[in-house]
């Protein structure tokens, strides 16, 4: 039976692992962070995976253990070195697909929203998944009105660092 | 177009560009430990309660505790140590009914304040027992200011000498000097081990809030 929950989990975890390696995108800013918060994200979605009953869907609810993961449990990695253009390597922004100003805009927005704090973190995090702003704040907790307000701050935050 | 929107376009796009771990390595990782602040705040706890636990055995046998049995002050230090144990027992329960509240699946905000919540209970305890430390120093003082052979020839001295009032006022002094010293010697502690421990915790929860004003 144990057996059987561990390969079910291996096997889901497996297929949706890109949402948890989005997570630490946004809240690590080196490789070897990266691979720390994935690994804790991991545990405790497998320790609460015996509770999983499957009224939501897996990958809606690792979107909430991943973020509840980053925001409070884990403790940051020692290891802090804050590897510049982190994502331009780790996460090829393509030159290729945009003009230069494009191209050049990503750069200052990925930066940007790296400068925000953890709860603006997610609030972007679940923005950028397409996730509606009911999902938004039954994740967080936070009532509707105020995820949108909140969202609303955030974008004109972005515009502000992209034209100052 | 918005800002956002364009960030959006690029960050659905590149979900190829992720690291792939295979079966093999996600397996390894769950056969491994957790790490997180809930772990660390549980086994701190249980060691405070242990401490302050095996403070209250350890000075029971000890020679002073001894002399304080020939005092005859059974009717104040019996109920005093049924006080601290059922009070012992009333926090130790309340913690493990809030740490098992703690589930990673609530909401970020119910998460945070069942955390916040499991620690404060072990906050009062410690409080408690910092209170209780001084109280019951000044009731063993009192005590001893009138049945310790010892002591009460010192004052009978000092009350010839005229100097009854210098010899209180001094022992009270050292008294609560001592307890200070032990007291900032623990919120010291606390300080460094809580902040570092629940900085983050704290900081995000104080976000989280301000989206509410």
């Amino acid at each position: 039976m144990n057996k059987e929950l561990e390969h079910n989990f291996v096997e889901l975890l497996e297929k949706h692992q890109n949402i948890i390696h989005k997570v630490c995108r946004l809240y690590t800013n080196n490789y070897d962070a990266h691979n720390d918060l994935f690994q804790e994200i991991t545990i405790q979605l497998w320790r609460a995976y015996p509770k999983f009953r499957g009224d939501s869907k897996f990958s809606t609810w690792m979107y909430r253990v991943g973020l509840n993961t980053a925001i409070t449990l884990y403790r940051k990695s020692k290891r802090r070195i804050n590897t510049q253009g982190y994502d331009e390597v780790q996460f090829k922004i393509k030159a290729e697909d945009y003009d230069d100003t494009e191209e050049q805009q990503l750069k200052l927005l990925y930066k940007a929203v790296h400068h925000l704090n953890d709860i603006e973190k997610a609030l972007v995090f679940l923005y950028l998944e397409d996730k509606n702003y009911r999902e938004i704040s039954e994740t967080m907790g936070i009532s509707e009105v105020n995820a949108r307000v909140k969202m609303n701050r955030v974008k004109a935050k972005l515009k502000t660092i992209l034209n100052p | 177009m918005d800002e956002l929107e364009l960030l959006k376009k690029d960050w659905q796009k590149n979900d190829k560009d992720y690291p792939k771990l295979s079966y093999n390595d996600i397996y390894k990782m769950i056969l491994k430990k957790s790490s997180s602040i809930v772990k660390w705040i549980f086994i701190i706890s249980l060691l405070e309660f242990v401490f302050w636990g095996f403070i209250s055995f350890a000075v029971k046998d000890t020679e002073s505790m001894q002399r304080f049995k020939s005092y005859n002050a059974e009717n104040i230090m019996i109920p005093l140590t049924i006080i601290g144990y059922a009070i012992l027992a009333y926090f130790f329960y309340k913690f493990f009914m809030n740490y098992r509240t703690i589930s990673v699946t609530d909401n970020a905000k119910k998460l945070m304040e069942n955390i916040l919540k499991t620690r404060r209970t072990v906050k009062q305890y410690v409080a408690f027992n910092l209170i209780f430390l001084f109280i019951s120093t000044f009731v063993v003082l009192g005590i001893q200011f009138n049945k310790d052979d010892q002591i009460v020839s010192m004052i009978d001295k000092a009350a010839t000498n005229g100097e009854l009032f210098k010899f209180y006022a001094t022992t009270i002094l050292i008294t609560l000097l001592v307890l200070g010293v032990m007291i900032l010697i623990f919120l010291g502690f606390y300080y460094l081990i809580y902040g570092i421990l629940l900085k983050r915790l704290n900081k995000n929860y104080r976000d989280l809030k301000k989206l509410e004003v």
